[in-house]
């Protein structure tokens, strides 16, 4: 195993280059499309070296394109706004109710419990338009149509059984005995819950949220099955703002830099539980 | 202070049976040892008693209050646990500190509470600390003073000895009866270590796959088992047990040891002509001259000096292995041939089929009545 | 210690029986979940009617009209067979690379596991951008991808603007960003395999190939078929990046199932229609999915065995 050829090193380094430059190149391109003028972007055969403007930043954030043919209104701050809340909102949501039945399921083995986790769980891989197209009609009738809270409601179909499951498997890593001992000197079962369970599952319990969190964000077919333009977040609006303003492709590989930070931003820091969190916890990192 | 009892307690998990309609009455203020082989059920009657789980029939009573339906914070009990069940993000001092915190005392009366105990158990210096900065004797002795710290009424140690290094154990065994006696509290102790059951238990209960087989002082249980497992399980070499069939002559009853007949002093009627175990502790063997009534023929094979005592392990003619035990200092022969008496009075015989004891000392006996 | 000793609590006020307390605590998440399975009761009943949006007073329960009509209605096998082959290759061409990748990889190292975090990056985007990432640089006009396709003959390469190109495009897409999903769970199970048998086998002086067939590959089964089957599952439902891509275009070139039901919801309106497609992709996925849980459960159990 050790002595590995000098060629096989070779042929390895160039595997792992050309895997890199596959999986980073649509990215670090985007970024450096995000800083040039529609000009550079649009020159042939397309620059490597260039002045770097912020002006694609200006325009986003001030939500105002001048351009020679007049001033162009661009909403895409509220959708990244639309973006933080949405996901922020539904995750914390998702863990108010996904920690209690978590650790419903994980320590009290009651009846049923099973199949209602696994009810829960199922939501996960059934086709998301299946419920949403029906849903448009009721949310309609209910007045729910392009309201946060209709689109939070439907957001715990992707951030609940995540969280549900990951948390799970969090408590029931925690010794039963543990939270025995601080029963049997007196405690009730929530301060138990409180000082005991909740500590020891804390750091599932942050990276189930995260992972939520960036599901939440990256989802795209609920907000474009069930919001309009003012409630939309950052993967459904880049889709509009590209279609409405053309050829500004200064501002929108701008827009998508800012729409990919944040999610990026989270995996990066919370990549130690992405593995569990991905496969539901079927796999340790 | 109270009593403890458990009225035809079961306990199933799935198709299992755990608890096997189990009653059992701790006196106020006495030290009840649980012993048995893992998966007896010792530690799921700790759990039934203290609250954390249910019994599936039965009733638990704590101070005669019925307690069945109470949830484990309501029950007054402390509770120490095998593998400790220090809370991993508290220090030392915090763990000890949850029982006071639970019925509101003061800070200071905290500090006190948790500071006196801790000189007691010798940890005072190391209250600041996380669990995983702790010795396994450290956590040990965490674990004993949260359950101690609260003078709880009732205390439930389930093996607590069992995790730490030898020496500590052996320091434990001699510091734990007084700790215990100091406290007056009603104890349960559960172990697997027959001379931690010897030493600390005021009575102990012998438990296997979900009974109880026997009751009774550690002296009762060591002179009188109630069957051969118990005969083996307790003592230190374990007990000679030699295949005999038992018959009568003019003199008594008597049977065959190595072409010796020897004759038991007891009831053994019924045990005449029948396939029997006879058990034989090695200090009730030692070695006689030659000549002497029932004196049985033996070459010494080995001998190992243990602390207080000389085991010598030797054969018979038969070929037979015999462990002979002996005080440490008294004079011996250490090699050649010998000849060992039997103390008859001591001799414990047993029916070979259902390994029980025959006999009329059979007071604790749970299973007798088959014998004839 | 007679300042602080242990009183007895008594029970007091209000108090959840342990019988109903978990009920309580996972009733919230149950209540709200049950707002998602109303719809999908709907939808059922939805799938046996003649039900337009834009004829709502022709609605009626057709029953199996909708289904049957499917046997003859090209268009219904075009989906079908789209949405498998797109599954079908992507999910074979990720696993491959996703395991070549985890086994390059797979030695720690300060580097790999760098570049095994730089590779998360991809799978961290939002599908739907991503597929705009990769629109932005398949652009004819400008396209960085089109200019490089240019230098190496492909003077004309239209990517996901032709029919005949169109699916290579979008598979692309989902290359990049789910190789990294099958990747990571494959060298999270690489890296948990007992080293025993492979320093055994190189002592042995037993050759790569047979290490890799009889050894690696057995003992990575159950992490390939769960990654596999979670990725077949989500990707015979891919939506985002064909929908940003080309929204089932060019013609209907990639009108996968969701594509296509939503397609028929909300452009013809065909509610009863798009119901049935989704009835019909639902039996699928739950046929996967009760496959997939077997095997997650199995390797789940084994997980938490580690903890």
């Amino acid at each position: 195993m050790e002595h590995t050829s000098l060629l096989e090193r070779i042929l390895r380094g160039i595997a792992l280059t050309l895997v890199v430059i596959f999986f980073m190149f649509p990215i670090v391109w985007i970024f450096m499309m995000s800083f040039q003028t529609n000009e550079t972007i649009l020159r042939i055969p397309p620059q490597l070296v260039f002045k770097p403007t912020l002006a694609n930043y200006t325009a986003l954030i001030t939500g105002k394109l001048t351009t020679a043919a007049g001033t162009l209104d661009i909403a895409f701050m509220r959708n990244l706004w639309n973006s933080v809340f949405l996901s922020v909102t539904s995750v914390a949501v998702a863990l108010l109710l996904g920690v209690p039945a978590a650790y419903a399921f994980a320590r009290h083995k009651f009846r049923g419990s099973e199949d209602i986790a696994f009810t829960l769980l199922s939501f996960r891989f059934a086709p998301a338009l299946l419920v949403l197209l029906p849903l448009t009609l009721y949310f309609q009738k209910l007045g729910l149509a392009n309201t946060y809270i209709g689109l939070i409601w439907v957001y715990q179909l992707i951030c609940l059984p995540l969280i549900l499951w990951i948390v799970r498997g969090y408590f029931e890593d925690i010794p039963a005995d543990i939270e025995y001992a601080y029963r049997i000197a007196g405690h009730s079962w929530f301060a138990t819950f409180r000082k005991i369970a909740l500590p020891l599952a804390g750091p599932g319990i942050a990276a189930a949220g995260l992972l939520a969190f960036i599901f939440a964000w990256n989802n795209f077919v609920f907000a474009l099955v069930l919001a309009s333009a003012d409630k939309q977040p950052v993967t459904v609006g880049a889709l509009a703002f590209i279609t409405s303003s053309g050829i500004q492709y200064g501002q929108i590989s701008a827009a998508i830099v800012l729409s990919i930070t944040p999610t990026l931003a989270l995996a990066l820091y919370a990549q130690r539980y992405l593995v569990e969190g991905l496969s539901l916890g079927a796999v340790k990192g | 202070m109270a009593s403890l009892e458990l009225r035809n307690v079961v306990k199933r998990y799935k198709s299992q049976t755990v608890l096997d309609n189990l009653s059992l009455t701790v006196a106020d203020g006495e030290t009840l040892v649980l012993f048995g082989p893992s998966g007896a059920g010792k530690t799921v009657l700790l759990r039934l008693v203290a609250g954390v789980i249910d019994p599936d029939e039965g009733k638990i009573l704590i101070g005669g209050e019925d307690m069945t339906d109470l949830d484990a914070e309501f029950r007054g009990v402390g509770m120490a646990f095998q593998n400790f069940a220090l809370f991993p993000h508290m220090t030392a001092f915090d763990n000890i500190a949850t029982p006071l915190q639970a019925n509101r005392s003061s800070q200071s009366a905290i500090k006190t509470g948790v500071q006196s105990v801790a000189k007691l158990l010798k940890i005072g210096h190391v209250l600041s600390h996380k669990p995983r900065a702790l010795s396994n004797g450290q956590k040990q002795r965490t674990a004993l003073a949260r359950a101690l710290v609260g003078s709880p009424p009732v205390l439930l140690l389930d093996d607590p000895l069992r995790n730490v290094d030898a020496k500590l154990r052996f320091e434990m065994r001699l510091e734990l009866p007084r700790l215990l006696a100091d406290r007056g509290a009603t104890v349960v102790y559960v172990t697997q270590d027959y001379k931690e059951a010897m030493a600390l238990g005021d009575r102990i209960a012998v438990m296997s796959q979900g009974v109880i087989k026997q009751l009774g002082t550690p002296e009762q249980i060591y002179r009188e088992p109630a069957n051969i497992e118990i005969a083996r399980l307790f003592g230190d070499p374990t007990i000679n047990l030699l295949d005999v069939k038992p018959s009568r002559d003019a003199k008594g009853i008597y049977v065959g040891l190595s072409n010796v007949q020897v004759h038991l002093a007891g009831a053994y009627e019924t045990a005449v002509g029948r396939d029997c175990v006879i058990g034989l502790r090695p200090e009730a063997l030692s070695f006689v001259d030659e000549g002497t009534p029932a004196a049985i023929p033996v070459t010494i094979e080995a001998e190992t000096p243990l602390n207080e005592k000389i085991v010598t392990l030797v054969r018979t003619v038969r070929g037979r292995e015999i462990l002979v035990s002996r005080p440490a200092g008294t004079p011996g022969q250490t090699e050649g041939r010998a000849h060992i008496g039997v103390d008859s009075k001591s001799a414990l015989l047993f029916d070979r089929a259902s390994g029980d004891r025959i006999g009329s000392k059979n007071v604790v006996n749970l299973r007798s009545g088959e014998a004839a | 210690m007679t300042a602080a000793t242990m009183q007895r609590r008594r029970p007091s006020g209000f108090r959840i029986s342990k019988k109903v307390l978990p009920y309580v605590l996972s009733l919230p998440a149950l209540l709200v979940c049950i707002g998602i399975l109303i719809p999908f009761f709907t939808s059922v009943v939805y799938s046996f009617q003649r039900y337009r949006l834009s004829q709502p007073w022709a609605r009626q329960f057709n029953w199996g009209d909708n289904y049957i009509s499917f046997f003859t209605d090209p268009k219904f096998w075009n989906t079908l067979e789209i949405s498998l082959l797109y599954a079908g290759i992507t999910v074979l061409l990720e696993l491959l690379l996703g395991l070549g990748i985890a086994m390059l990889l797979q030695k720690r190292s300060t580097l790999n596991n760098f570049i095994s975090i730089m590779l998360l990056m991809p799978l961290m985007t939002a599908p739907a951008l991503a597929a705009l990432m990769w629109k932005l640089m398949t652009n004819p006009g400008f396209g960085v991808l089109s200019y490089l396709a240019s230098l190496i003959g492909l003077q004309d390469f239209r990517w996901a603007s032709s029919p005949s190109t169109a699916l290579f495009t979008v598979v692309l897409v989902d290359i990049w960003v789910y190789t990294p999903f099958i990747m990571i769970l494959l060298l999270a199970g690489l890296r948990s395999l007992p080293t025993q048998p492979f320093e055994a086998a190189a002592l042995d002086g037993v050759p790569r190939s047979f290490v890799f067939f009889r050894i690696t590959l057995p003992m990575l089964t159950p992490y390939i078929l769960t990654a596999t089957l979670f990725r077949l599952l989500d990707s015979i439902q891919q939506f985002d990046i064909i929908y940003a891509m080309t929204q089932g275009g060019p013609g209907d070139t990639l009108t996968v199932f969701q594509v296509e039901a939503y397609l028929n919801f909300f452009q013809s309106t065909n509610v009863g229609r798009s119901a049935a497609l989704m009835i019909i992709l639902w039996a699928i996925t739950y046929f996967l999915s009760n496959i997939f849980i077997k095997n997650w459960l199995r390797l789940r159990e084994r997980a938490r065995g580690q903890a």
